[in-house]
Parts: structure tokens; sequence; C-alpha cells
């Protein structure tokens, strides 16, 4: 370890690390004697390209990006876990990581144990876990179920109990990957509480997921990997514009920057969503009519220009896109979609939209950003709202399976 | 180091509550299994072949298939323990000497379990003392130092190639016959007028001479030649320091590889 650094600071300084994948995953003794040509199988990933990042003590930073864009390599390698080809990753002050449910549990060990055992696998002493494991255990709400073993346990138990002894054990770095998405709306929320506590106190977190309402709650700063490279770090809203992008490229060649010459020749100036009555409002319930409006503006007479929209799950999963050809604009437009009936299901989304030239280079659709949230409703579940009605036995109910 | 005693000490746990399930039986069923080969082998070696002409021939079996038992099965544990516990080492960081060096201690508990039961037998049998008993704590402490080192290496080298367990499994059968568990190298009729061949099977062997001296001890209540205990010295601490080594230089990509 060289230069020390500060309780809760994190240093990526040109990080970098390789994996080697193998098609055949495991390798044996026998290959050893008898080799088969030179190493054929190996494919190189790079999955952390001289990644630098510097984060202050009790700062709360989201990592998000595409699948295997390197976010959870670069949790593993700020936790010490995988060692890097070059650069350094440091974290300065006690580490403690919450990468996968239930690592390191003993499946017949009771819960209280596991509690010991999890804290000394992250570095504490007996005493100090004795002094907080009446608190953890009071936050987990296992109750009995604290002295059965674990193996009893169910998913949303052992989360409550992996979450509320990280929690606990005044860490000065947190490393947490993905795992709140699991577990109760209220649990949920006691954990967004405590963690604020625990950045209150001084601790430094790192959030990697896929949900940008989780990061939205917790995080200021958004850093977004994409093939191993930062390609944004900054503001959460515009951070996570910026992830909604990447999703909706194919290539993912977005860059964060604007094209040289001053921007795009068409530009999303302003986007609402607009109820029935033309009030702007990000709540709907399923069935209402709503309207997506956009103040579109060019720079300079556009040709053949097109409008995009989308939307996304809170997952990111596409859930519809659309576009259309404007002809030439000139100026300033206002360009509207309407949804006579809101054909979505509980649930928090992304509504992006974008406008181009014709000639405008690709992989830049997508400019602006609305959270639509659509609240709960009788009668089904999932996102989508198929309309249909049950017929029993030649007799239909003559019900819609939603209002 | 020392804050992660703690750690050892829970893993430890961790694995004995495994291994036995919390059940009487479990322990009880690793304490009978020595005294079973034990019954097998006095009735087939001294019984039925007549070959071992030694007093107390079951207590002399037992000291040795005890030694052997807590080698082999410490090696077996822990070649694979790496691998079974990859959820773990991929997700915290600790050090990762501590998965088999837990399994390698669990097998410790077991054997000083068993030898607390054979040494009073022992005294019983032969109805003295000898201050030799106390060279035991030395020996076992060696003997623990080359089976951990090993478990170490066996360890690692299983997580970088998944053959080596089942190459250890076949290979401890044939090494149990050659080590001298029966019979003295000396008993043996076939040494006689090769004295090369007694030479090998006591020295070339490393786990032969640390039998070889638990049984001296605890069996014939004599003390081991200077150069015998030298040989377990040197043994012992190099198994260890090469266990080590090795387990450093080769664990660097364990989460990524497991």
């Amino acid at each position: 370890m060289s230069a020390a650094l500060a309780p809760g600071e994190i240093v990526l300084g040109k990080a970098t690390r390789t994996f080697r994948v193998r098609r055949d995953r495991s390798r044996t003794l026998k290959e050893l004697v008898v080799r088969r040509g030179s190493g054929a199988t190996h494919a190189a990933v790079q999955a952390l390209r001289e990644v630098s990042l510097r984060i202050a003590p009790g700062e709360a930073v989201g990592l998000v990006g595409r699948n295997g864009a390197g976010k959870s390599s670069t949790l593993a390698c700020l936790a010490g876990i995988v060692p890097l080809d070059s650069g350094r990753a440091q974290c300065g002050g006690r580490v403690i990581t919450l990468l996968e449910l239930g690592a390191g549990f003993g499946p017949d060990f009771s819960g209280r144990e596991n509690i010991y055992l999890n804290g000394a696998l992250h570095g504490f002493g007996r005493e100090e876990i004795a002094e907080r494991i009446e608190d953890i255990v009071a936050f987990s709400e296992l109750g009995e179920f604290i002295d059965l073993p674990v193996k009893v346990y169910s998913s949303g138990m052992f989360l409550r109990l992996g979450f509320s002894i990280a929690a606990h054990l005044d860490a000065d770095v947190m490393l947490i990957d993905e795992i709140l998405a699991v577990g109760d709306e209220s649990f949920q929320r006691k954990c967004f509480a405590r963690i604020a506590q625990r950045m209150e106190a001084g601790a430094t977190l790192v959030l990697v997921s896929h949900d940008p309402g989780a990061i939205e709650r917790v995080c200021r700063r958004v850093v977004v990997l994409d093939g191993g490279r930062v390609t944004f770090d900054g503001e959460v809203t515009e951070g996570l514009l910026h992830y909604h992008r990447l999703l909706g490229t194919e290539d993912g060649a977005s860059r964060s920057s604007r094209p040289a010459g001053g921007g795009p020749a068409l530009e999303v100036a302003e986007l609402e969503l607009l109820d029935a009555d033309g009030h702007p409002r990000s709540a709907y319930r399923p069935g209402e009519a709503l309207a997506v409006r956009m103040r579109l503006r060019a720079r300079s007479e556009a040709e053949r220009a097109v409008a995009a929209l989308e939307v996304r799950s809170e997952r990111g999963e596409l859930c519809f896109r659309t576009d259309t050809a404007l002809g030439t604009v000139e100026g300033e437009i206002e360009v509207s979609f309407e949804v006579p009936r809101l054909a979505l299901l509980e649930g928090s989304y992304d509504v992006a939209v974008g406008a181009h030239a014709q000639d405008a280079p690709a992989g830049r659709l997508l400019d602006r950003l609305a959270r639509l949230v659509v609240s709960r409703a009788e009668g089904g579940e999932g996102i989508a709202d198929l309309r249909g009605s049950w017929t029993v036995a030649g007799r239909s109910t003559q019900e819609e399976a939603l209002r | 180091m020392l804050r992660y005693r703690f750690l050892f000490e829970q893993m430890v746990r961790r694995e004995l509550r495994q291994k036995y399930k919390g059940s009487a039986l479990g322990v009880l069923w690793y304490l009978i299994n020595p005294l079973v080969l034990m019954g097998a082998y006095a009735l087939v070696f001294s019984v039925l072949l007549r070959v071992a002409d030694i007093p107390d021939y079951p207590l002399f079996l037992l000291v040795g298939l005890i030694v052997w038992v807590f080698f082999a099965q410490a090696l077996l544990a822990a070649a694979p323990s790496l691998v079974q516990n990859a959820a773990l080492v991929r997700k915290v960081r600790f050090p990762r000497e501590a998965i088999p060096a837990s399994v390698a201690t669990v097998q410790l508990i077991t054997f000083l379990v068993m030898l607390a039961i054979a040494t009073p037998v022992a005294l019983a049998v032969r109805g003295t003392f000898e201050p030799a008993l106390l060279l035991l704590v030395p020996i076992v402490a060696l003997l623990f130092c080359f089976v951990l080192g090993l478990s170490l290496a066996v360890s690692v080298l299983h997580a970088h190639y998944r053959d080596v367990e089942p190459v250890l499994g076949a290979a401890l059968l044939p090494w149990f016959f050659v080590t001298p568990i029966f019979l003295r190298v000396e008993d043996l009729p076939g040494v006689d007028d090769r004295q090369w061949l007694g030479d090998l099977l006591q020295w070339a062997n490393p786990i032969a001479p640390f039998v070889d001296a638990v049984r001296q001890v605890l069996y014939a209540g004599s003390s081991p030649g200077a150069g015998h205990l030298a040989y377990i010295a040197v043994a012992g601490v190099m198994a260890l320091g090469g266990g080590i080594l090795l387990f450093r230089r080769m664990e660097r990509d364990l989460a990524v590889m497991l």
C-alpha cells in the first residue's frame, strides 16, 4: 500500500484488467502434459481500460452501464478481490462489500452465528461484532428466525440479514452490487435511510445497479462505464440520461459530448408529459390518456428530420419505440405523441425522445428524458396491459381486465 | 494476521458444523472409522496371515492408522476446498489461506480426539509412563505443519488444475500400502537382504517418519533418534514454507478462475 488515503477515499488510477475467457472452463493436469495447439482457446476481454476515478469521503456514487460494461469488475478490483494488470485501485480505511447475497454464509449456522462469521470475514473481531449484534438483529426484522439455520431462510430474509450486517459494521467504504433490488418496499426504504445515515457519518458508497430509481435515491454522482471505459462522470440526472442513450444504441458508440461544430442541427429543447386536460404531470393510472409533447429547435434548416420516442422500464427493457418523419424543419416546432389509453402497468418508466436530421451520425438518437410513473391498478401484473377479458364456460364476464 | 484470528476460529467452527451437521453420531463416525480399519487389519495380518508378530498389535496398528487417516483425510478435504468456497472467494476479500487451513484444522481436531483416546490405552497397556511421551507435543505440531503445508498446496493446485483431487485420491491408496503402518520397515521380510529398499521405504516417503515417530513415542514409549527428529523437523518446516510460497504465487487470480 503506497500513499495512504484518508478513510473513505477511493482512488482508481489507470486501472486496467483483461480477463482471459476460456471456452472450456477449467484446466486440467492432462492438458498441461498433452499440449494441444497454441492456446487458441483464449479470448481476451478487456474489463477495465485505464479507468481513473477519485471519490471523496462521504460521496455516494452510482456505477451504471450495460451488461459487461465493467461495473462488477470495477467493484471487485476496488474491493481487492480481483488484482489489476496495471494501474492502482485503493480504498482508504475499512471496506465492506455486499456483492452477493449470502456469500460466505454457513448454511448450517443460525442467523446469529452467521453475523459473527460474516463480520469476521470483513476483518472485524468478536468484541466489535458483539457490540453491534443486537442492532443488526433488530434491523433485520428476522425475529425468531435469527436463531434458526439460514438454510431455511427465504431470499428476502437472506437479503435482510446480509444488508443488516453490512450496514452496521461501520465501514469507511461500502461497495454494493445490485442486491437492493430484492426485498419489499418498506425494507428498501429502511436500507436507503440507513445508507444515508452512514454517509452522514462520513462513509463512502459505491453502488452498482441497473435500477435508475435506486441510483437516483442515494447517489448525487453517476459514473457510466461502457466497454471498460468511463464514458460519463457527473451529476446524476444527466448521467442517467447518458446511460439511457447507451441502452438505446445498438453498438453503444454513443458519445456524451456533442459533435463538433457547436451542437447538432436539431435538438429537443423541451419535453413534457401532459394529461388529458393538458396539464403537465408525471404520475398516471393505467388506462389514462396522456401526451408526450416536445419542442424541437433546428439550428439551421434540417432536412428530412426524424423524431423518435422510446419507453423503457426501470430495468432498461425496451417497452415501446416509434419514430416519425418530420420533413424539413426550420426554427422551432412542436411535436406530440398522443397515447389515448396508457397500456402500461404499475412501475416507473423512462420516456426518452430525440430528433435528428437524416444525415446525423447514428447512435445519437435520444436527447431528453422524462420519468413516467404508473400507479397500481386491479386485475393484472407485469408491465403491459393486454386489455383482455376472461371467458368462463362460454359465458363472457363482460369485464375488461383493467380499467 | 492477528486481525484474522477470529475469522479463522469462525471458519473452523463453520467447517466443523458442516462436517458433523451438529449430530453426535457424525463425530462418532469419524472416530469409529480408524477403529474398524484397525480391527480388519489386525484380523488379516495377525490372525489370518500371521505375518505380524508384534505384541499388542491392534494398538500398534491403531497408532499408525490415526496418523495416516489424519494425513489422508486432510489432503482429500483440502484439495476441493477453494473450489467449494468459490462464492466466498469471488465476493469477499479475506486471506484465502483461511479456507484450506480451517479444513486441515478440523482434521487436526479429530486427530487430537483420537490421540486423547489412544494415549491412555497405550499407557494402560504398557503400565509405565515414560518422559519420552512428552515428545508427542512437538511431533504432532510438526506433523500439523507438514499436513497444513501440503493442504495449502493441493487446494491451490486443484483450483488451477481440476484433476488434482482425483489424482490425489488415486495416489493415496498405493501410498497407504507403502507406508509402514502394518509393520515397521525393519520387520519386513523382503528388506532383510536389500538395505536400500528399507531406506527407501523409511526415508523417501515423507509421511513414513511421522508415522514412525508417533508410534515410537506412543506405542513403544521411547524417543526417536536425533536424526529421525531432525528429519521430521525439516520436513514439517519445508512443507509449510513451500505450501505458503506456492499458495501466495498461485492465489492471485483465484477470484477470476473459480
